[in-house]
């Protein structure tokens, strides 16, 4: 710093002035935090409640919990969730890594812009867009992919209405949106790598396969366990490309928790039932990611929030 | 830049442009799919279905479009992303610059509060029962006030401006200006690449809503665009073979207009975000 803040703030605001102009700057932001964010956070106390049935509201303690764990669909939707989280974990988490690691090989300047430059963009459609590109490109009637497969002599799949489709839909439209954008992490991370550790593993005898495992992969290694604290933050709540996306045909493994308490909750009414599905799903999620951060201390000895 | 010899490197070279070529494909494939299909003649779309190489240009189907809901919805779409990325900016920006401020009264509380909103919420239900005690269902400003602020941007401006070298705001200070004045002189021209890449993410999240639609408004005359789309994609197609049919033609119009005002600001702001999101991701 060139200058000392102490000698020059008298010349502009004096000191308490300056603190009260923060905090004005401050206050509306606060506020909307308060109403948007910690009030819904005061209402999961309709869990405890029969809210939304009778006119008379009253305490029922941890009925509505007992109600769920007992529930035929708590273990069809919890084990939706989590199946539909694991395959995206396998097939989607290491695609946007990899894609970085091609893009860092890539020397053309004007090359590498042109390919950040697509593979970005789709992630800015809606999920409402990518859905109806792919029921469009998987239609049975006249889609892209069933003329395809007739061309091979294999009669249509009405891919969207079948259960054992649906899952593949939704992880295959995921990597189509998200795989680029979620790449911009890494690339940023791959720019900041300094050269001269490529070019001392180069005089040690590494090849470029070498250099990528013993430099670039290290240097990934805080960035690939952030990604995967925030994906695990989100894991349970996948949502609204089911909601966009499903229909009553692939009910049955579409059904995830956030889906499960926005139906019965806003369509069915069960108010205090659906919040507390909605708090099982925000404490499960809170603890994976605490649980994942004491981990990562442990591990990659440095804690990751 | 890495250090290599030997044979295998040209292939790996040819290897690689494949595959990132491959991938770029299969992205732009079936948006040009979308849009050949949106501007080809009734008969070849009843023929072919999906076109790629339109025999002749005919808009007549973006002239339909244009007198329809569809417009109406279009339009409706642009002011709720108007009205709302300007509503996020206003709130984004002053409690970032003071989130900022090392000196702030009480900094380390109130960057608690807003991180931990990232770690545990209350779920759909309590925030639906909020809005609709303020009475705000059924309005546009449901639409923009409950989700007006995003935590993850919040962070990003936050971070650039704490990334803003403290000497440029004494000059500003020892030339007599106020808090404001600094902010308005000193911080927001220097934080071009972040303001775009919040502003383009507010737009966009604005822009793609569906989900808050279909949950806070009831009057389907307020429906925006998205969800007009998603009726006629997905609502059609369960009816596989109805009175009526919907070409092709008409659904893939109403998806370009759908994506239309992201594609066009996307090109400018590209460059932006990614200089916007290294600097604004440095940890503290």
């Amino acid at each position: 710093m060139l200058l000392d803040r102490t000698q020059v703030r008298p010349r502009g605001l004096s000191a308490p002035r300056r603190r009260t102009t923060l905090l004005l700057l401050l206050i509306p932001g606060v506020l909307w935090y308060v109403l948007f964010k910690y009030l819904p956070m005061a209402g999961i106390a309709y869990a405890f409640t029969d809210f939304g049935f009778r006119a008379k509201v009253s305490f029922v303690g941890l009925d509505n919990f007992k109600r769920l764990f007992a529930s035929m669909d708590f273990g069809r939707v919890l084990g939706n969730t989590l199946l539909l989280s694991l395959l995206n974990m396998v097939v989607f988490f290491p695609l946007p890594i990899l894609i970085a690691l091609l893009l860092n090989e890539i020397r053309g300047l004007k090359a590498r812009r042109a390919v950040q430059f697509v593979i970005y963009l789709p992630h800015f459609f809606s999920w409402v867009v990518v859905g109806g590109i792919f029921t469009m490109l998987l239609s049975p009637s006249n889609g892209l992919v069933n003329a395809l497969l007739g061309r091979l002599g294999v009669a249509p799949v009405y891919f969207m209405a079948s259960p054992g489709w649906f899952r593949w839909i939704l992880v295959g439209s995921h990597v189509w949106r998200d795989m680029g954008y979620a790449a911009v992490i890494y690339i940023a991370t791959l720019a900041t790598i300094d050269p001269e550790l490529y070019a001392s593993a180069y005089v040690d005898g590494a090849g470029r396969l070498a250099q990528t495992w013993y430099v670039t992969l290290p240097c990934l290694r805080s960035t690939i366990a952030t990604v995967l604290l925030l994906n695990l933050a989100g894991v349970l709540k996948i949502f609204e490309q089911i909601l966009v996306m499903y229909n009553s045909a692939v009910k049955q493994v579409s059904d995830v928790l956030k889906t499960y308490e926005f139906t019965e909750g806003l369509l069915n009414g069960d108010i205090g039932y659906a919040t507390a599905v909605g708090l099982f799903t925000s404490l499960v999620s809170f603890v994976l990611v605490v649980g994942l951060n004491q981990l990562s201390k442990h591990v990659l000895d440095e804690s990751i929030m | 830049m890495k250090y290599a010899s030997g044979p295998g490197r040209k292939a790996f070279q040819t290897l690689n442009a494949l595959l990132l070529s491959l991938t770029c494909l299969s992205i732009l494939l079936p948006i040009w799919m979308v849009l050949a299909t949106s501007v080809s003649p009734n008969a070849q779309v009843i023929r072919e279905s999906y076109v790629f190489f339109p025999s002749a240009v005919d808009l007549s189907y973006y002239r339909s479009v244009l007198q329809s809901g569809y417009f109406s919805a279009f339009l409706r779409s642009i002011a709720v992303t108007v009205a709302g990325t300007v509503a996020s900016m206003a709130l984004t920006l002053p409690m970032g610059y003071a989130l900022a401020q090392k000196d702030l009264w009480g900094r380390s509380f109130f960057l608690k509060m807003v991180l931990l909103t990232m770690l545990f919420d209350g779920g759909i239900i309590p925030f639906y029962m909020v809005v609709r005690n303020l009475g705000l269902i059924d309005s546009y400003a449901a639409l923009v006030l409950p989700v007006a602020l995003s935590t993850y941007n919040l962070i990003l401006v936050k971070n650039y401006m704490a990334s803003i070298p403290p000497s440029l705001i004494d000059a500003g200070r020892i030339d007599g200006c106020g808090e404001m004045r600094i902010l308005a002189y000193v911080i927001l021209p220097v934080s071009t690449p972040i303001l775009a890449a919040v502003g383009l993410f507010y737009a966009v999240t604005y822009w793609n809503t569906y989900f808050e639609v279909v949950m806070f408004i009831n009057s389907s005359s307020k429906y925006t665009l998205q969800v007009l789309l998603r009726q006629l994609i997905f609502e059609s197609e369960s009816i596989t073979s109805g009175a009526e049919q919907i070409y092709n033609n008409f659904k893939m119009t109403v998806m370009v207009m759908a994506v239309l005002p992201i594609a066009l600001i996307y090109p400018y702001i590209q460059r932006h975000f990614v200089t916007g999101l290294m600097l604004g991701s440095l940890k503290e």
